[in-house]
C-alpha cells in the first residue's frame, strides 16, 4: 500500500478511487483530525494556531500571506509522507484547505518537485471520460510499489 | 464557543460515506451499516452516512456498505468527528467549506460511477479520447447542469 | 452591551488557517455579537460570483463575494458586516476593496475590513466589531442631531484625555490634559471643563465616555454612555462641521492609531483604524518638534512656511523617519522644510495606506489634536486635492460627540 497525496486535497472523488484500489489517500482532513484530536488546543474550529502559521515557514517564507503558511502546515507533512501523488488540474470550486489560490499554486509545484510517480487529470466533462479518468487512476495506482 | 472542548472520540477515524444510486438510499446503507455496526457510530445525513470509530472497525463497515453497490457508494475521511460544534451548519449560520466542495463533485459524479462500472479487467491502458474540434454547440450534459442550477 | 445579539457576517479568505478565528469570536463575543457565514448553495455561489464579475482563482475570496451579493441582495440577512483576509496577499486585497466598496454602495449595511496576519489579537478587533454593533443597536441614537440638557462627555485617548460639557446644543466648558494615569487625567479634565462652564458636576444630566480609557472611566463617573470612538467622533465630527446629512470622510490622525471613516447621515458607513507603524501617527510629528526644538503648537506654523517636497522623508517606520529627519537638518535644509515633510509623510502614509480602504466623499473633516497642525491638514488637502474642513474645538471631537449622544439618555435620567 502506498501512501498516495490527493490534490484537490478534499477530493471525494480522488479519496474515494484511491482507497478504492488498495492504497492510503493522504488529504487535509487527516491533517486536521490530527488538529482536531489534540488536546489542550483552544483555537476553533479548526483548532489551528498562530503556531501553524510559524511551522508554514519551513514551505514558504515570512513576507507570504499568514493564511498560506497556516494551509501549508497542513499539506507540508503530508507532501513529506506522499509516495505518489494524482493533480487534478484547475479544480473549479474547491474550497477551505483548497481555498487559497497562492496556497494551491504552491502545493502543486511542491508535489512535481518531488521526485514520485504523478498522475495528471482533469475532472471528466462526460461519461467517456469518466471511464478514461477512472481507468488512468486504476492504472497509476497499479502501478505503485506495494499495489495489490 | 466559550468552553475549551476536549477532543471527541480521541483515537478514532470518522469517514463519509456518500450514495447516489437508485437502488440504494441513505437510509438504506444506514441499515446496511447497522448490520455490522459493532460499536462503530454511524450518524444518517442527508447525502449518506458518517461512520465513526477505531480504524480498522470503520473500514470494515465502510467495506460491508460499500458492497451494496460499489459503483454508486464513495468514501472520504473527514477530519472532524460528526456533530462537532464547531464545523455544524447551524452553529456557523452556513455550510462548512468543505461541503460546497462536496457538492461540486457530486454533480459530476454519475460520470465516476459509470468509469468504475466500465472497468473490465483487462490490463490495457485507458485510451485518451480524441478531443472534438472545436464545438457546435451546448453538449447535453452542459445543459443538463444547466437546467439543475436553475431548478 | 445590552440589547439583541448582533449578527455579523463574515466575509473572509484565510482567518481559520492563520489561527485567529477564534480571536474573530472572541471580540464579537465581547460587544454581544455572534459572526455568522451566510449560508449559500453552490449554484447560489456560481452565479453570484459570476453576477459579480471580479474573476479571482482562490475559492474562498468566491466563496466571500458570492456572500456579499447575497447580502446585498437581501437574501441572507445581517446587521453588519466583517471583511477579513491575509495581510500581504494582493488578490484579497482586491476583493476586500472591492467587496467593501460594493456593500457599502448598495446597502445600509455597515462594513469593516481588515487585513490580519497570525499576531492578530482580539483585542485590536474589539473596537472595530462593537463600532458595528453599536451601529446596528443604537441606528436611533445616533440619529440625534442636537444636544439637550446639561451633558459631559469624556475623551481618553492614547496620548491626551479630553472633557467638553454642553448645555442647549453650545459647548460651554472644556479641559485638555496629556494622558497619563488614566482615571486621574479624566479627573483632571472634568474638573477644568466643569470650572470652565460654571457648573457643578451633579447638576450634570448625563455623562458619556469614548476612547481607550472609556470603559473605566464610564464605570468611575457612572456614565450612561460607554461608547468606542469611531461612532462617537463621527457624531462630533459632523455636528460640529455642520454636515450632518448626506456623505462626508471623517480623518482622525491620533497619537497612537489612526481613524477613516466614510459617513452616511451622521453614521459611519465603512471605516478603518490604526494598521500603520508610528510614522503615520501624530507621535511622530510630536518627535519632529521635539528634534526641531518647538512646541508642537508651532509645528504647523513652521510647516506652513516651508517647502517639503525637497526633503526626502517617507517612511511608515518612525525610527525611518527620525533617521530621514536627521539627514535632512545635517544636509542643511531648514527648519520649515523639515516641519513640512514631516507634516507630508504622515499624510502620505495615511494616504497610502487607510484612504486606500474607505471612499472618500467630500466635505473631508479632519479631526483630534493633530488637525490643528496646519501643515498636516495643508499636506492632506494637496493629496486629496479638496479643501479640508477643520470645525471648531475639533480637538475634542470624542467629547463634543458623547455629550451629543449622551443626550439621548438625559429624559430617561
Amino acid at each position: 500500500m502506498a501512501e498516495v497525496f490527493i490534490y484537490p486535497a478534499t477530493s471525494l472523488i480522488l479519496s474515494d478511487l484511491v482507497a478504492r484500489f488498495g492504497h492510503k489517500p493522504l488529504g487535509t482532513a487527516l491533517s486536521i483530525r490530527e488538529r482536531v484530536q489534540t488536546a489542550g488546543l483552544d483555537s476553533p474550529p479548526l483548532q489551528m494556531t498562530p503556531d501553524d502559521a510559524k511551522k508554514g515557514l519551513r514551505w514558504a517564507a515570512v513576507e507570504v500571506p499568514s493564511g498560506v503558511r497556516g494551509r501549508m502546515s497542513l499539506f507540508g507533512p503530508l507532501l513529506d509522507r506522499a509516495e505518489a501523488a494524482i493533480i487534478v488540474n484547475n479544480p473549479d470550486f474547491a474550497f477551505g484547505c483548497m481555498g487559497c489560490a497562492r496556497t494551491d499554486e504552491l502545493v502543486e509545484f511542491l508535489v512535481k518537485q518531488k521526485e514520485i510517480p504523478v498522475l495528471e487529470l482533469d475532472y471528466p466533462a462526460d461519461e467517456e471520460e469518466g471511464i478514461i479518468f477512472v481507468r488512468k487512476v486504476r492504472d497509476f495506482l497499479k502501478g505503485l510499489a506495494g499495489a495489490a | 464557543m466559550k468552553e475549551i472542548l476536549p477532543p471527541l472520540y480521541a483515537g478514532t477515524v470518522t469517514k463519509y460515506v456518500f450514495v447516489e444510486s437508485y437502488k440504494a438510499t441513505p437510509d438504506d446503507i444506514a441499515a446496511r451499516g447497522y448490520e455490522v455496526s459493532g460499536g462503530v457510530m454511524i450518524k444518517e445525513t442527508c447525502f449518506g452516512l458518517q461512520v465513526t470509530g477505531p480504524e480498522e472497525e470503520v473500514e470494515r463497515v465502510v467495506a460491508h456498505i460499500r458492497a451494496l453497490d460499489p459503483a454508486h457508494i464513495y468514501v472520504k475521511d473527514r477530519g472532524f468527528p460528526p456533530g462537532d460544534p464547531r464545523r455544524c451548519r447551524a452553529n456557523l449560520g452556513g455550510a462548512r467549506p468543505g461541503y460546497f466542495g462536496h457538492e461540486y463533485e457530486m454533480g459530476f459524479i454519475r460520470r465516476i460511477a459509470v468509469g468504475i462500472e466500465k472497468l473490465d479487467d483487462s490490463s490495457e491502458p485507458a485510451a485518451e479520447k480524441t478531443k472534438k474540434k472545436g464545438s457546435d454547440g451546448l453538449c447535453v450534459e452542459r445543459l443538463m447542469e444547466l437546467i439543475d442550477q436553475e431548478a | 452591551m445590552t440589547g439583541e445579539t448582533v449578527r455579523i457576517a463574515q466575509l473572509s479568505c484565510g482567518p481559520e488557517y492563520s489561527g485567529v478565528q477564534k480571536e474573530i469570536y472572541t471580540a464579537a463575543e465581547a460587544v454581544g455579537a455572534e459572526v455568522f457565514f451566510p449560508d449559500l448553495s453552490l449554484a447560489d455561489i456560481r452565479r453570484n460570483f459570476k453576477d459579480f464579475g471580479l474573476d479571482v482563482r482562490s475559492g474562498d475570496l468566491k466563496l466571500a463575494i458570492a456572500r456579499a451579493v447575497a447580502l446585498v441582495q437581501g437574501v441572507a440577512e445581517a446587521d453588519g458586516v466583517f471583511i477579513a483576509s491575509c495581510f500581504r496577499c494582493a488578490e484579497a486585497a482586491i476583493v476586500r476593496n472591492e467587496l467593501r466598496r460594493y456593500i457599502h454602495e448598495h446597502s445600509r449595511l455597515p462594513v469593516v475590513s481588515y487585513s490580519f496576519t497570525e499576531r492578530t489579537t482580539s483585542g485590536t478587533l474589539l473596537t472595530r466589531m462593537e463600532a458595528l454593533t453599536t451601529i446596528a443597536r443604537r441606528r436611533a441614537l445616533l440619529a440625534r442631531e442636537r444636544q439637550t440638557g446639561l451633558t459631559m462627555g469624556v475623551d481618553s485617548g492614547s496620548s491626551t484625555t479630553k472633557a467638553v460639557i454642553m448645555q442647549d446644543n453650545e459647548i460651554i466648558g472644556t479641559g485638555w490634559r496629556p494622558t497619563t494615569e488614566v482615571l486621574q487625567s479624566a479627573d483632571d479634565v472634568i474638573v477644568l471643563a466643569l470650572e470652565e462652564a460654571g457648573v457643578k458636576r451633579e447638576d450634570l444630566d448625563a455623562i458619556g465616555t469614548t476612547g481607550y480609557g472609556r470603559f473605566l472611566i464610564g464605570e468611575h463617573a457612572k456614565a450612561d454612555l460607554i461608547q468606542e470612538e469611531l461612532t462617537v467622533n463621527s457624531k462630533g465630527a459632523v455636528f460640529l462641521a455642520d454636515c450632518q446629512h448626506g456623505s462626508s470622510t471623517v480623518i482622525d490622525i491620533g497619537g497612537m492609531d489612526n481613524k477613516a471613516i466614510s459617513v452616511l447621515d451622521g453614521i459611519p458607513g465603512t471605516f478603518t483604524m490604526g494598521g500603520i507603524c508610528a510614522g503615520a501617527s501624530g507621535r511622530f510629528l510630536e518627535m519632529t518638534a521635539k528634534r526641531l526644538g518647538v512646541d508642537i503648537t508651532e509645528l504647523g506654523p513652521l510647516a506652513m512656511k516651508g517647502m517639503g517636497e525637497d526633503v526626502p522623508m517617507n517612511s511608515y517606520c518612525i525610527v525611518f523617519g527620525t533617521q530621514s529627519l536627521v539627514n535632512a537638518l545635517a544636509e542643511g535644509h531648514s527648519k520649515e522644510d523639515v516641519a513640512a515633510a514631516a507634516c507630508h509623510s504622515v499624510a502620505e502614509q495615511v494616504f497610502e495606506q487607510q484612504l486606500q480602504e474607505i471612499d472618500i466623499k467630500e466635505p473631508v473633516v479632519m479631526v483630534g489634536g493633530t488637525s490643528l497642525i496646519q501643515g498636516l491638514v495643508r499636506a492632506m488637502g494637496n493629496l486629496l486635492q479638496t479643501e479640508i474642513v477643520v470645525p471648531h474645538h475639533s480637538q475634542y471631537i470624542g467629547s463634543v460627540g458623547a455629550a451629543l449622544l449622551a443626550s439621548g439618555y438625559v429624559e430617561k435620567n
